[in-house]
């Protein structure tokens, strides 16, 4: 097995420069792109989230390690794509009509797709209709809704039952978030999960795509 | 004058605001007295400097007279405000309906950054309009202060959708002062725009009754917020 330490360390330091050249010099002495998912970015990030949940790290920091995990994807993911591997999820990511509030949205976009998932941010003040048809159109495993006031929450309901009417509810797995989001909340609508924040947002999604 | 009509009304289209490192590290997501090693405060001041430009604090205030209260409400001009908010205020004599803004360039910068793949400009930039939004609620009640009389103080200052007021009280502050003229409006689901704006109530009356040591926090159910003070 290559060792993926260099890789690991850059990652850790939100270097993205160090991490992009610790990855191509594993690939150029024959490391294969999987195991340098599986065994270099993903156990790095790993500890990103639990050094956050510690509180050793904030969100910068989070940002910064996402930031190099995402450029290492960049390099990545085409030789990934050949050997016929996937993304670890497709999120479609909104903040619910009504609502402008974006840096929520961001911050869990930027966690996920420094975890791996490929992410298509519908932006803000998104109608049903929009995430429906993006739903539908990139085939997407997730769609995630954020928001930022209890006035603004009903416009989750909204979304979900368009969802129901559209017969695509079965289809996609529907997790929600944001400051006035609670599981009861989550568990009254019928969404399928709840992040409390980006770190947990990117280990729930995780688990509703069963990796 | 109208019975209705407001002691004072006053608008700034430029008010004084001066960032501070730490204050602006607490917004970004770090816990009191802790400050990130270089390169990652270096990065932050780099992006503080290039936000100042980028930030329009403005603010307008309308003064009324309390016309009545109960621990329920409390009358002001022709509108009446719900909520314990008539008990939080209940020393006042007079009290400011005001409106803050840190304006949209703040928020412009956050979207390009974001937009330019630079994430954690993007936070910075966020987190300082955040800072500088509640900095003009500071310097525009620094403002409000000298309608103070002798021996009159300031309550602390209280915003539609924590607990002393409901989320659409928003409409009526609204309609107690003008929000237009430093170019911030109400939509439909009661956020204010630009985001980074801040409205409230504060109270004007004898210090004796209205000058308490509490923070608004103590009142606020958001226990695990990172603000709290
Ligand atoms: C898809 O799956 C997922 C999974 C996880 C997901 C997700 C989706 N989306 C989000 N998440 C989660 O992950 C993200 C990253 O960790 C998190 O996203 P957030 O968006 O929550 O977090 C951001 C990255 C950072 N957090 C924030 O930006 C919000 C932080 C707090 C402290 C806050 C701030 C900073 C501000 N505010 Co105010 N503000 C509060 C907040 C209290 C709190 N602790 O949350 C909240 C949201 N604000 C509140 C209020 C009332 C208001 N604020 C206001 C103003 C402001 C400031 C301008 C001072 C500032 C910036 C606001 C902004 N949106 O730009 C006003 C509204 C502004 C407007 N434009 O209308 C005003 C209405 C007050 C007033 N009357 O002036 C409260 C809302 C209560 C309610 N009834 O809904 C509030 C919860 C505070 C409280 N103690 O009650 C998680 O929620």
């Amino acid at each position: 097995m290559h060792d993926f330490s260099k890789l690991q360390e850059a990652v850790l330091a939100g270097n993205s420069a160090a991490a992009v050249a610790a990855a191509r010099q594993a690939l150029s002495e024959g490391a294969d792109p999987l195991d340098l998912v599986l065994h270099g970015i993903s156990p790095a990030m790993a500890e990103v989230g639990r050094l956050f949940e510690a509180g050793d790290y904030f969100v910068p920091e989070l940002l910064i390690s996402a930031r190099a995990t995402k450029e290492v994807f960049v390099l990545i993911r085409p030789l990934l794509a050949k050997q016929g591997a996937q993304p670890t999820g497709r999120v479609v990511l909104g903040t619910v009509q009504g609502d402008l509030h974006d840096i929520g949205k961001n911050l869990v976009a930027a966690l996920l797709e420094g975890g791996g998932f490929e992410v298509i941010d519908l932006g803000v003040s998104v109608s049903p209709e929009k995430f429906i048809a993006a739903v539908a159109d990139k085939k997407a495993q997730i769609v995630g809704l954020s928001a930022l006031l209890t006035t603004t929450l009903p416009a989750m309901k909204t979304t979900l039952d368009a969802f129901r009417s559209a017969g695509l509810r079965d289809r996609v797995k529907v997790m929600i978030g944001g400051a006035p989001v609670t599981q009861s909340f989550a568990d009254t609508i019928g969404a399928d999960g709840y992040g409390e924040n980006a770190a947990s947002a990117v280990q729930l999604a995780r688990r509703l795509v069963g990796v | 004058m109208n019975s209705d009509d407001p002691l004072a009304t006053e608008s700034f289209q430029q008010l004084v605001v001066e960032p501070r490192l730490p204050e602006v590290l607490r917004f970004l997501g770090y816990p009191k007295g802790v400050f990130p090693p270089d390169p990652m405060k270096q990065s932050i001041e780099q992006v503080l400097t290039r936000a100042l430009p980028g930030l329009e604090p403005r603010g307008t205030f309308s003064i009324y007279a309390v016309r009545a209260h109960t621990r329920r409400s409390l009358a002001l001009g022709s509108e009446t405000i719900a909520g314990n908010i008539g008990e939080f205020l209940h020393g006042a004599s007079r009290v400011a309906v005001l409106v803050v803004t840190a304006g949209r360039g703040i928020t412009e910068l956050s979207t390009e950054a974001w937009g330019a793949g630079d994430s954690l400009a993007g936070w910075a930039f966020d987190a300082i309009g955040s800072w500088a939004a509640e900095a003009a609620a500071d310097a525009l009640t620094q403002q409000i202060s000298s309608h103070l009389g002798a021996d009159e103080g300031l309550t602390l200052r209280y915003s539609p959708g924590y607990c002393g007021m409901d989320l659409s009280q928003q409409r009526t502050i609204f309609g107690l002062t003008r929000p237009g003229s430093i170019g911030v409006s109400l939509l439909p689901s009661l956020l204010m725009q630009p985001m980074k704006s801040v409205s409230g109530l504060v109270g004007l009356g004898p210090r004796e009754l209205v000058g308490v040591n509490l923070s608004p926090c103590d009142r606020c159910l958001q226990i695990g917020c990172h603000m709290r003070r």
